[in-house]
């Protein structure tokens, strides 16, 4: 399988996969070696490491095949043989945004904070923490993707920890343990899977995911307990309503640069994790299970958007807005429609944009005026009118703004929803309208009203500050006009994913056609090049 | 087959019986008048005016213990010394390698001191090796706090 | 009358290990005993040196078993096959360990005399006859050598009276122990006829055993012994207690070395030699390695005392080491044998680390000797930050691929529960060693407390070389998988 899926890479023999991952460890190991009172140096390597990482993230963009299902990018490279391990990489469709946005994001998070102390660990820890993530959204390796899922842990831990406000060290620990708990029996899950599925198949060990997923080897029950591990990894991870008590402390104590990436990549793990190795692996069990889930995702939704607005910390705030929005990606995956994962998808990424350029700009504040309190901000749009009016953009965005990016999300997850689970989506629509109340709110409060004292003369955007935000700014608004590139890059390995739902899902409620093409990619790129 | 064993076992049964009959013998037998002189541990007529003396040199016990090496040593020559034909060259070799380990150990006390008798090092002894300062309760009371060790002597100790 | 004895066929190759390690200790006290005032150095030196020319002895005896297959010799009582070898090297490597470690030590502490290397040597020496013991009998004598030289050992700090603390009990537990080992293998004998491994397994292979109650009260007993040596619950008590009191550098080979020795001796009696009782020990095992990894990783974190932490956590890694041996199959003992090589890098490093930081009189073990190491001592901070994630088996250290290892052998077998149960006391373990980060990188250095001054080089070197090396097997795991899958441990008769 795997043989033939290298076959079908095809274009380019450059492993542009494994390099996303070198650079940035490059990067890091650079930075470790350069003199430690030369922080402009550091920050100089450092930003220009992730920026040649975001260049070919982009590059991928411009040489990903429209209309292919499958993966590309293949590359491979036996890890450890004894196992069966490989280190085995490729993107499509639904990485493919996954893996922009964290080119992105690194970059603009490098650029826009400094640390303020010990620069060298941490611009050393960002890049190793880049590089972890690209690792996560690349793996095709069932091992691999877990080493990269946990490894991601230990510079996020330091960032938070070293580099944070207030009771950073508590924060940091409680994130650790809870998604290294959390993870803790998806390992065995993985090793469960592959034995049993080599038992049954009669080959030898192997983690290849794609292997896996499509031979669908398992029985019924066995299949339900591993995906029920897998989900708490990635429960976890997102998280997941009861599970998220972890994201509020992990993003107020982080630092800026922590939480933009914390919020806009990290938190994608956890999701990318359930359409790529819940949905594909274990389908049945996915359809199984779906009610819990889309049960708790319409929980989060608007448990998360009425503790937000009782917020009276504006970086909690955005922090609990997360926890909405992170609802919405679970209801549009576990809908199990091309609609509802596509938003999900789209939702993904838009997230990643939006509220990482929030927070941002609560950063920005915060470094103005030494305090997130919304009590104790106000009338700021007078003094600083270029960061209200940026402000008030991304806001919208996440809000659902028709003509914003993160209104294209959320329609399409409604509507997935809607197709598949009618009185889920209309809870969930209530969400939205619960979104526009506690940003508007906090907005009002933040930027309107008389200022007072230091909120009269704080200063507006600098040009360093403008230059960070304004590609994600760029981004929202053209995500939001012309989504069509975006999506019809994703569509086809959407569309393959949910086929491969449904056709193995007994009894799935939607009409399913044209049995024999249904795990068509992988057998047509058979068909040209074996 | 066990029937072997039967004299070990009439033996032991007989030791067990003299002693015991010994026992309850003198029991029954003798005149007892007890005063405290006699009631004493250590019975010789004369009521002890003071405890027994703690220190004891504890060279007694390494003589002991090296003895004790030296004894098993001879339970293993023993053997040997019979059947020393029939083993012939690996035989000589076992004992040869045991023994080595045996002397060994007399190698390494005889260098660290242990059969030395007597003042240790007189002529290092220029000035006082005590001070003053430490007496029997002191260093006990020092071992509590485990800080026995170098103070309390003067100059460089070899 | 006595029939004239056979030479037995002694295969002196495959004893060079064992007799370097004896010779290099019997030297080094000879010489030190006629000669006074030896350089300093020169009994680390030569300790260490006994420990690389065995290490690199191993290489051509390694190629040489597999080409001429494992060999018993000396009437069948001594056998020798890769894993024996395997395990040698692990012993030879925690030798040099905890001599560069020493070599600073003992003049800090104002310990002179050479008997830390030479009982050092001497119980290497018992390790490596645990290792390629054919028969329980020598298995014994293997294990005695090795023990009471470490019973020596942890009472070596003559002024720490918690050294001798420590020696006492692990003297007395340890004595206890084996008493019980010896009892189970006079039972195992009574059952079978014998005390060779070999001939014990092909009679329990040729025979059905009408009533094996001796045999299976046997059983109990070796593995009551043998598990006292690796420290499994519930015969772990004495480990906190002898971590902390015994001397740091007697302390990283007690870890690493008896463990290795002691999981060796467990693979022989029990996956080999009693293989055809697996279904008997097998649940046994499972209970005791789940009650042990949780156990270990609970109690570990309320710990205070860093030693004490590091005792626990070993404790942890023994239940991971017994998750991997209850498979009872090729995959299980390979997975055995490579956690015991990285264990072994992992602690030695880990002590040195914490004997540097220790301080003169080897009494600070408090998480407030560790508070600001990252801004004091930032590569020492570093490297133990590496070893500690590594314990951790965070992914990209060899702590992870060798845990991967044998939760893969436990799952291979069916043992999906004790899996599960090992992961989540790793994760508990977790916060153990998110403690001393947090002290060494979180927390403000105490005031007045002074920089530093130099790391001394010998602990330096293993704490760095113990943290490449499981960096480098965490990115690169091909070679030692190799090994370990070539190091499967047979049994032939002589």
């Amino acid at each position: 399988m795997t043989a033939v899926l290298l076959a079908s890479a095809g274009t380019s023999s450059f492993p542009v996969l494994p390099a996303l991952v070198v650079t940035p460890v490059l990067g890091a190991l650079l930075v470790m070696v350069l003199p430690r009172r030369r922080p402009e140096l550091l920050k100089l390597v450092a930003v220009s490491t992730a920026v040649v990482t975001g260049a070919m993230s982009f590059w991928l963009l411009s040489a990903f095949k429209v209309g292919d299902p499958g993966f590309q990018f293949l590359s491979e490279t036996p890890w450890m043989g004894d196992l069966g391990v490989s280190l085995l990489f490729g993107i499509d469709g639904i990485s493919l945004f996954l893996v922009i946005l964290t080119g992105l994001l690194f970059p603009v998070a490098l650029l826009a904070i400094d640390p303020g102390h010990d620069a060298r660990p941490y611009y050393a820890w960002m890049l190793l923490l880049e590089a972890g993530v690209m690792g996560v959204f690349g793996a095709l390796d069932l091992i691999v993707f877990f080493l990269c899922f946990e490894v991601v842990l230990v510079p996020m831990y330091f960032l938070i920890g070293r580099w944070g406000h207030g009771n950073s060290a508590r924060a940091a620990t409680k994130f650790f343990l809870y998604t290294m708990a959390g993870s803790a029996l998806m390992l065995v899950g993985i090793l469960a899977l592959a034995f049993l599925h080599a038992d049954a198949t009669g080959a030898d060990i192997s983690f290849d995911l794609v292997a896996i997923a499509e031979a669908q080897s398992l029985s019924t029950g066995a299949a339900r307990w591993i995906f029920a591990a897998f989900a708490l990894a990635f429960a976890v991870k997102v998280p997941i309503f009861p599970l998220h008590t972890w994201l509020p402390d992990a993003h107020t104590e982080a630092p800026t640069a922590g939480s933009v990436i914390l919020a806009g990549v990290l938190l994608k793990l956890g999701t990318y994790g359930f359409l790529r190795f819940g949905l594909y692996l274990f389908p049945e069990a996915s359809h199984y299970f779906a009610p819990v889930f889309l049960t708790l995702g319409v929980v989060g939704i608007v448990y998360g958007a009425i503790v937000a607005t009782m917020q009276a910390d504006l970086k909690r705030l955005v922090a609990y807005s997360s926890v909405a929005h992170l609802g919405f990606i679970i209801l549009g995956t576990f809908a199990l429609n091309t609609e509802g994962i596509e938003g999900g998808l789209l939702q993904m990424v838009n997230h990643g944009v939006s509220t990482g350029a929030l927070f941002l700009l609560v950063g920005m504040i915060y470094e103005r005026r030494g305090t997130r309190m919304i009590g104790d901000l106000g009338g700021l749009q007078k003094s600083a009118p270029v960061l209200a009016g940026v402000f008030m953009v991304v806001m919208l965005s996440s809000i659902g703004l028709p003509g914003l990016n993160g209104f294209v999300g959320e329609f399409l997850v409604l509507l997935g929803a809607f197709n598949a689970h009618r009185w889920w989506a209309v809870a969930a629509a209530g969400g939205v309208i619960l979104a526009a109340l506690y940003l508007l709110w906090a907005y009002q409060r933040v930027f309107h009203g008389p200022a007072e004292g230091d909120n009269a003369d704080m200063p507006d955007l600098g040009l360093r500050e403008a230059l960070v935000l304004a590609p994600l700014l760029a981004l929202i608004v053209f995500m939001g006009v012309y989504p069509k590139p975006v999506i019809e890059r994703m569509e086809p390995a959407v569309d393959s994913l949910v086929r491969h739902v449904e056709f193995h899902v007994d009894g799935f409620s939607e009409p399913v056609s044209q049995m024999g093409s249904e795990i068509g990619p992988l057998d047509d790129s058979h068909g040209e090049h074996g | 087959m066990l029937g072997q064993y039967l004299p070990i076992v009439f033996l032991i049964v007989l030791a067990f019986l003299f002693a015991a009959l010994s026992f309850f013998a003198s029991r029954l037998l003798a005149p007892r008048s007890p005063n405290d002189k006699k009631e004493a541990p250590y019975e010789c007529g004369i009521i002890p005016g003071r405890e027994a003396p703690e220190r004891f040199p504890v060279r007694f016990f390494l003589v002991a213990m090296i003895f004790i090496v030296f004894d098993i040593e001879i339970i293993f020559f023993y053997p040997w010394a019979i059947a020393h034909g029939e083993m012939g060259l690996f035989g000589l070799i076992a004992v040869l390698v045991f023994s080595l380990a045996v002397f060994e150990s007399f190698v390494y006390l005889i260098g660290n001191g242990a059969l030395e008798w007597g003042p240790i090092r007189r002529e290092a002894q220029t000035g006082d090796v005590v001070s003053a300062t430490r007496t029997t309760s002191t260093t006990v009371s020092r071992a509590g706090i485990r800080q026995v060790g170098l103070e309390g002597r003067t100059g460089g100790d070899s | 009358m006595i029939a004239a004895l056979t030479t037995p066929y002694v295969a002196w190759w495959a004893l060079v290990p064992l007799i370097t390690f004896a010779v290099a200790g019997f030297l080094l006290l000879t010489v030190a005993s006629l000669v006074r005032r030896l350089p300093a150095v020169l009994a680390p030196a030569w300790t260490a040196v006994a420990g690389l020319g065995v290490l690199l002895y191993l290489v051509p005896m390694w190629s040489r078993v597999g080409r001429d297959g494992a060999d018993s010799f000396l009437a069948g009582t001594v056998g020798v096959d890769r894993s024996s070898i395997f395990v040698t090297g692990i012993l030879a490597v925690a030798v040099i360990a905890a001599a560069l470690i020493s070599r600073d030590y003992l003049p800090r502490e104002d310990l002179p005399g050479v008997e830390l290397y030479v009982l050092l040597l001497m119980s290497a020496a018992g390790g490596v006859v645990m290792a390629s013991a054919n028969d329980l009998i020598v298995l014994f004598l293997g294990l005695e050598i090795l023990s009471i030289a470490v019973y020596v050992l942890a009472a070596l700090h003559l002024r720490r009276i918690e050294s001798q603390e420590a020696a006492l009990k692990y003297f007395l537990l340890g004595a206890f122990s084996s008493a019980f080992l010896l009892y189970g293998i006079a039972l195992v004998y009574g059952a079978t006829g014998s005390t060779n491994m070999v001939r014990i397994s092909a009679f329990l292979a040729q025979n059905v055993l009408v009533d094996d109650a001796m045999l299976l009260a046997g059983l109990g007993l070796l593995l009551v012994g043998l598990g006292f040596k690796v420290a499994v619950v519930p015969f772990h008590a004495w480990t906190p207690d002898v971590y902390q009191g015994a001397p740091t550098p007697v302390v990283a080979w007690m870890a690493a070395g008896v463990k290795a020795a002691g999981f060796a001796a467990l693979m022989r009696v029990f996956v080999l030699t009693l293989g055809t009782y697996v279904s008997d020990w097998r649940p046994a095992f499972q209970v005791i390695a789940a009650a042990t990894v949780l156990a270990g990783a609970v109690v570990a974190v309320v710990q205070t005392d860093v030693k004490r932490m590091l005792a626990y956590s070993s404790i942890v890694h023994a239940g991971f080491i017994l998750v991997g041996l209850q498979a009872a199959t090729d995959r299980g003992n390979s997975s055995v044998l490579a956690y015991l090589a990285v264990y072994a890098f992992l602690t030695v490093g880990s002590f040195a680390v914490v004997t540097v930081v220790s301080g003169t009189g080897d009494a600070s073990h408090g998480l407030d000797a560790y508070r600001g190491m990252g801004r004091r001592h930032p590569a020492l901070a570093g490297v133990f930050t590496v070893l500690l994630l590594g314990q951790a088996g965070i992914p990209f250290t060899g702590g992870f691929v060798v845990k991967l290892g044998v939760l893969a052998a436990a799952v291979d077998g069916g043992a999906y529960w004790l899996a599960g149960v090992a992961m989540l006391a790793a994760a508990v373990a977790a916060f153990v060693y998110l403690r001393l980060l947090v002290a060494m990188y979180l927390e403000e250095v105490p005031s007045g407390t002074e920089t530093s001054g130099a790391v001394p080089l010998g602990a330096l070197v293993v704490a760095v070389a113990s943290a490449v090396i499981v960096l480098v097997v965490g990115l690169v795991p091909g070679p030692l998988l190799d090994l370990a899958r070539d190091a499967v441990p047979v049994l032939v008769a002589g």
